[in-house]
């Protein structure tokens, strides 16, 4: 019971737990975005060939690499649970798992937004664009399979297991569809040609951003999976109380 | 400026779905901090 | 733990078990069969094109009679909790995994063997010349739906909705293997007909890397 309720304030930002702490880093990350998103727009110079468009490159970029960050710590979430059975291993799968498909999103929307203008197609099965959609499938599923499957810690065993399998299909996955599409050239939405200095700054900068999105997001998540946690063990409690005041 | 609206798509698109996923976490997170009161409560009785 | 020898005795178990019904093999058959020729009826498959379609056809199918046949695997098991019987004996527990492992790779490949036929004389292709390349390609294509499937079909029998979830779980990760096997065989039904040796080489990484980790990792699916 002592265990339960300390570790209920220290995860859940009840009072006990600084509430400022997580304002002020809230307001970090947006400002960090607004420069960003400032620089994207105004001060990156125009791109040559596409103008206004490219400028959405700076987000669509970084939220594949924030992608690759995220489920790179599911791998090692997943690993790390299966050796140790610690369910915050678990916890923070689940949560960087969720940040990572919300980013692949990203990446999957902010592409035909571009291409349209640009090619005059939504999409094509570029080899990019149709990696990015397989590892979108891959992780919802691993999403779903967690939701089908009731008991917490096979749930965590299971789901850790498919993670494993399904981080190294990866770079299978990114290699087999690129060396399809050199036998089968399709139009592709990319960057292309080499990057200005500035555009570099601004890129990076607009990553940056976005890896304070990143650990914001994960952060929250993982309350919640602790939380239920919490809830899981309360419950418990209340049912052996009731059971043990003879309320049958 | 040809081209203005599908950047400020993206833009948007881009911030939508963070603040939605961010929204839903929320909820989430409130409604388990609620329970988690309500079945404290519940024990202390 | 004692590992090659419970696996070729529970290898037996499972061929004897399906052999002496052959219910599986025998829907899947006419299950692949229906699809292939459903697919006839989308194009012409005495033209051209049919020789582009047909292996990823083939492959595809393959695929879904897989994701179906492979899912008895382990739902089999839990009627009668033959699984915890398997699990207190004293042997490896990946010796479980490998053997049913390489009993669904021979049902599908028995399959295949049966649908070969059928399969050039719809479509027209000329299997003969080709034949021993495209077993090398059936092998390595069959051992990595037998590998992915089989795990997946260990995950998915402890999960709701495991009919539906197998396939879903399946597709995404046998990508890189649909495609090099899809693209190794249509290089053998070419007008010059040729094995390529990147997707051979693909499919070959793809079946060692995931042997591996489910030789690493598999045990945790079957624990209590």
């Amino acid at each position: 019971m002592a265990t339960l309720s300390a570790s209920a304030s220290a995860q859940a930002g009840t009072p006990g737990h600084p509430h400022s702490a997580q304002l002020t880093e809230t307001l970090l990350v947006a400002l960090l975005l607004a420069v960003a998103g400032y620089c994207a727009l105004f001060v990156a110079p125009t791109e040559a060939t596409m103008g206004l468009i490219q400028r959405i490159f700076y987000f669509h970029v970084p939220s594949w690499w924030s992608a690759f960050v995220a489920f790179a710590i599911v791998l090692v979430s997943n690993l790390a649970y299966l050796r140790s059975r610690n369910p915050k291993w678990d916890w923070l799968g689940v949560s960087a798992a969720e940040v990572g498909v919300a980013f692949v999103t990203v990446g999957l929307v902010t592409g035909p937004i571009w291409a349209h203008p640009v090619w005059g197609i939504w999409w094509t099965w570029d080899a990019r664009l149709t990696s990015a959609f397989v590892l979108w499938v891959l992780y919802v599923s691993y999403l779903l399979l967690r939701n089908l499957i009731e008991e917490p810690e096979r749930r965590a065993v299971i789901s850790a297991v498919f993670g494993i399998f399904a981080a190294v299909d990866i770079p299978l996955v990114y290699f087999s569809i690129w060396f399809f599409r050199t036998q089968h050239p399709q139009p592709v939405i990319g960057d292309g040609g080499s990057l200005d200095p500035t555009m570099g700054k601004v890129l990076l900068l607009c990553w940056a951003a976005m890896l304070g999105i990143l650990v914001l997001l994960v952060r929250q998540r993982y309350r919640v999976e602790a939380l239920r946690w919490d809830v899981d063990r309360l419950r418990l409690d209340a049912a052996r109380n009731g059971n043990e005041s003879g309320a049958r | 400026m040809k081209n203005l609206d599908s950047v400020l798509a993206a833009y948007l698109a881009v911030w939508a779905i963070f603040f939605v996923y961010q929204f839903t976490v929320s909820r989430r997170l409130a409604r388990l901090q609620d329970e988690v009161e309500r079945l404290k409560g519940a024990l202390k009785r | 733990m004692a590992f090659a020898r419970p696996t070729a005795i529970l290898l037996g178990k499972e061929l004897q078990t399906e052999f002496r019904t052959r219910e599986l093999l025998t829907t899947t058959v006419v299950f692949v069969l229906m699809v292939l020729v459903l697919f006839s009826f989308t194009f012409d498959p005495t033209s051209v094109e049919s020789r582009r379609f047909a292996p990823g056809l083939l492959w595809l199918t393959l695929l879904f009679a897989g994701s179906l046949m492979l899912h008895p695997s382990f739902t089999r098991e839990q009627t009668n909790d033959t699984l915890a019987a398997l699990r207190l004996a004293p042997i490896d527990p990946t010796a479980i995994l490998a053997a049913k492992i390489l009993a669904n790779g021979c049902f599908l490949l028995v399959a295949e063997a049966l649908l070969l036929p059928i399969f050039a004389a719809l479509y027209n292709l000329h299997v003969g010349r080709v034949l021993g390349r495209f077993c090398v390609v059936l092998i390595l294509g069959t051992l990595a739906l037998a590998t992915i499937g089989t795990v997946f079909s260990a995950i998915s029998s402890q999960a709701r909705m495991r009919e539906l979830l197998l396939p879903l779980l399946l597709l995404p990760v046998l990508t890189p293997a649909l495609i090099a096997s899809t693209e190794a065989t249509a290089g053998l039904f070419d007008d010059t007909p040729y094995l390529s040796p990147q997707w051979v080489g693909l499919l070959v990484a793809f079946d060692a890397i995931f042997l591996t980790v489910t030789w690493l990792f598999g045990e945790y699916l079957l624990e209590e």
